[in-house]
């Protein structure tokens, strides 16, 4: 079998690797996390692992508190995000969402985020971070394909946090835990793809629900 | 409570005003209910609780105890409720916090009040009496821990094994005799959110309810009442609750009579 | 405690009090992904032992005089609910002995953790006991490891532990309450299977250096069974749709 389900301490090679969630002791790496290793593409793919903020990675915050010169804010992780004001334009309320990018996380945890944008309406749902990159699809192809399936503008935080507005939510609702489930599957875009055709074919051409007015 | 952001807040306050809710139920129905009795063969009486992912265990010991001075022929009640650190994040190890106190209140209150359990029947002998405990085990929170916490109860005590005392101690094994169960009763409860009544409330509704008010009743008569919360009831919403309430109840007395020995 | 002549018979013909060789666990049933609010968790039966386990972070470490800032603090409570033994109503405040097992808990799972990759956090470890019968720290810890892979929380291994005791002369693993009630000895230990380093040695009674050795091997070869359990555990609800999926690429 090419692809195995590895649990925490498993060996992985013979060899010393450098890959994410493994450990090398004594010239040998062992995975760190439950993950699937692919023998062939010598790839191993964390199924549930925690993020761990980096550079540039977009993320989706609600601002929780607001002081004379920054805004907190929750990241849905051990990593409490910052917005210093006076690099920033726009004026925030608590509770607001937005979507920002990581500058660099200081050593108290404090991820200081730039480029924050308020993301007004719509839902959000918390994903395991493990799953995003399945979320996005290689190229982005999963994320054009559930912004095409149901009309919805989707956000994907890298940690783990997803923002939906507009189009049929309930059905990209259930896209999304559906590719949370099955991340670790192939053919999943596919799968995905046929959810909403038949979703789409059973309502209706064409019609997508209203969003819910506020 | 649960925390929870503006965002979802405003979301569910859309669904509510269209007379919708999360999960496709309506504004008077529950979530679904699975009762598993005897789920711990070492306690005289247990329950396991579904409500939706509400998650609660009851467990009921027999102890041997004196009496209260004032009532010096009956048993004694005793319920108690933990809200586990496991079940929600914001649960904390540590004393009971006023929601769990008045969580046990409430449950204690409805099944005293309806005298689900004979008190007479407890008597052992001069300064000697039964007590029951109940201990509510909050696993997994999701809203509306009255209604599972009260289903549970009533269920276990229903499946009680009784203890022997023989000799100054208390016999548990072969046990043969039951716990004498006297009425049964139950709770509905309901969460007022922007002037709309929701049955069994989720833990996202509860976050955004103004108010809360609990009913128990058995089949003709309300034997408990609990208003929580902020908010005000009007009469007439009151009203409707407690109609409401009745016609419910009929399901959840089914639900406990099914899972009877 | 008891009077001798309370004692039973533990050991007849070879065969324990309930059928089983002295080499023999109890059934274990080990559920992964049981409860939706923890970051984390697992449900064991072992015998009748019903227990669950929780993890909750990493999150950051409050108090903050708690906080170490070169590692993750880990936290444990175990806890034994007030109806989980078959004897009378237990008390719902921490005894001594919760309070010991919570700390030699958090002492195996601080060492198979990574915690420098989490400084200034802490990570809860909940283990709730809801029915007791002989064993519940073995398998209280057992699940644990289980509910921290499902917390995606970086682990050198996966850790599980049973314990040995002693009756007269045999040696017989996996003690129920009876057993452990009457037993002449009692040795819980845990093993990280990869290394089979002991990260949990606990021992009361009287033993031999020999009947140790003899103890230890017992567990080792216990751990096959308990590791394959904790991995099925673990891998099942992915195996499932990876295979009914794999045909289709």
């Amino acid at each position: 079998m090419a692809k195995k389900i590895l649990i925490p301490g498993d060996l992985i090679s013979e060899t010393p690797l450098k890959m994410k969630e493994t450990i090398v002791q004594d010239g040998k790496t062992y995975a760190t996390v439950m993950g699937v290793y692919d023998d062939v593409k010598k790839s191993f793919l964390p199924l549930e692992s925690l993020w761990f903020p980096g550079r540039s990675d977009i993320v989706i915050g609600i601002v929780e508190s607001a002081r004379l010169n920054s805004y907190g804010v929750d990241l849905n992780s051990l990593y409490k995000g910052i917005v210093i004001s006076k690099y920033e334009e726009t004026k925030f309320n608590i509770g607001d969402v937005i979507e920002a990018t990581v500058r660099e996380l200081d050593e108290t945890n404090t991820v200081v985020l730039q480029y924050p944008k308020l993301l007004s309406g719509g839902k959000i749902i918390d994903v395991r971070a493990s799953k995003i990159p399945r979320l996005i699809g290689k190229d982005n192809t999963m994320i054009k394909e559930l912004v095409e399936g149901t009309h919805s503008m989707v956000k994907v935080g890298m940690n783990g946090r997803v923002w939906i507005k507009g189009g049929d939510i309930n059905l990209a609702t259930e896209a999304i835990i559906k590719i949370q489930q099955e991340a670790h599957t192939s053919g999943l875009t596919n799968r995905v793809k046929t959810m909403f055709q038949q979703a789409n074919a059973s309502k209706g051409k064409g019609k997508v629900e209203e969003e819910v007015e506020q | 409570m649960q925390k929870i952001n503006m965002i979802k807040s405003e979301y569910l306050r859309g669904l509510v005003a269209k007379g919708m809710r999360e999960g496709l139920r309506d504004h008077f129905s529950y979530r679904d209910i699975k009762l598993t009795n005897k789920f711990i063969p070492n306690a005289e009486g247990s329950t396991h609780v579904e409500l939706g992912n509400t998650k609660i265990v009851v467990g009921i010991k027999m102890g041997v105890d004196s009496p209260m001075p004032d009532r010096p022929t009956e048993g004694n009640l005793q319920v108690s409720a933990e809200l586990l650190p496991l079940a929600s994040a914001e649960y904390e190890v540590g004393p009971p916090s006023p929601d769990a106190v008045e969580f046990a209140r409430v449950v204690d209150r409805g099944i005293r009040a309806a005298g689900v359990v004979d008190l007479d029947s407890l008597f052992i002998e001069e300064d000697k009496v039964w007590t029951v405990f109940v201990d509510v085990y909050v696993l997994n929170f999701d809203g509306n821990l009255f209604d599972a916490a009260t289903l549970g109860a009533v269920s276990a005590l229903n499946n009680t094994k009784m203890p022997r005392y023989e000799d100054g101690k208390v016999i548990r094994e072969n046990m043969t005799g039951k716990l004498k169960i006297n009425n049964v009763v139950t709770s509905c409860t309901w969460a007022k959110i922007d002037n709309k009544l929701l049955l069994d409330p989720t833990s996202s509704e509860e976050s955004i309810m103004d108010s809360r008010l609990t009913i128990a009743n058995d089949k003709d008569n309300i034997r408990a009442m609990q208003k929580g919360l902020h908010g005000p009831f009007t009469a007439k919403e009151v009203e409707e609750i407690i109609d409401k309430t009745f016609e419910k109840s009929k399901n959840l007395r089914q639900i406990i009579e099914k899972t009877k020995e | 405690m008891t009077a001798p002549k309370d004692k039973p018979e533990l050991m007849k013909n070879g065969k324990r009090h309930d059928g089983r060789s002295p080499e023999d666990l109890r059934n274990i049933k080990i559920e992964a992904f049981v409860l939706n609010n923890a970051d984390g968790s697992a449900y064991i039966e072992w015998g009748n032992n019903k227990i669950l386990a929780a993890i909750y972070g990493p999150k950051e470490a409050l108090p903050k005089h708690t906080q170490d800032p070169e590692r993750a603090v880990i936290k444990c409570r175990y806890s034994m609910a007030p109806f989980s033994g078959n004897e009378e109503h237990g008390s719902s405040r921490p005894s001594r002995r919760s309070i010991e097992i919570s700390k030699i808990t958090k002492e195996i799972f601080e060492h198979v953790i990574l915690v420098e990759e989490f400084p200034g956090s802490e990570i809860d470890i909940f283990i709730e006991v809801l029915q007791s019968d002989g064993g519940t720290r073995a398998a209280g810890i057992t699940a644990a490891a289980v509910a921290l892979a499902t917390a995606g929380i970086p682990m050198i291994d996966t850790p599980y532990a049973v314990s040995v005791g002693k009756v007269g002369k045999d040696l017989i693993l996996d003690m129920d309450y009876i057993e452990d009630k009457y037993s002449d000895a009692d040795v819980p230990m845990a093993i990280c299977p990869r290394t089979g380093e002991l990260s949990l040695l606990q021992m009361d009674g009287i033993l031999s250096p020999d009947e140790f050795k003899k103890a230890f091997s017992m567990v080792k070869k216990a751990g096959d069974q308990i590791t394959k359990l904790q991995r099925n555990a673990l891998q099942s609800p992915y195996q499932k749709t990876m295979d009914k999926y794999s045909k289709e690429v």
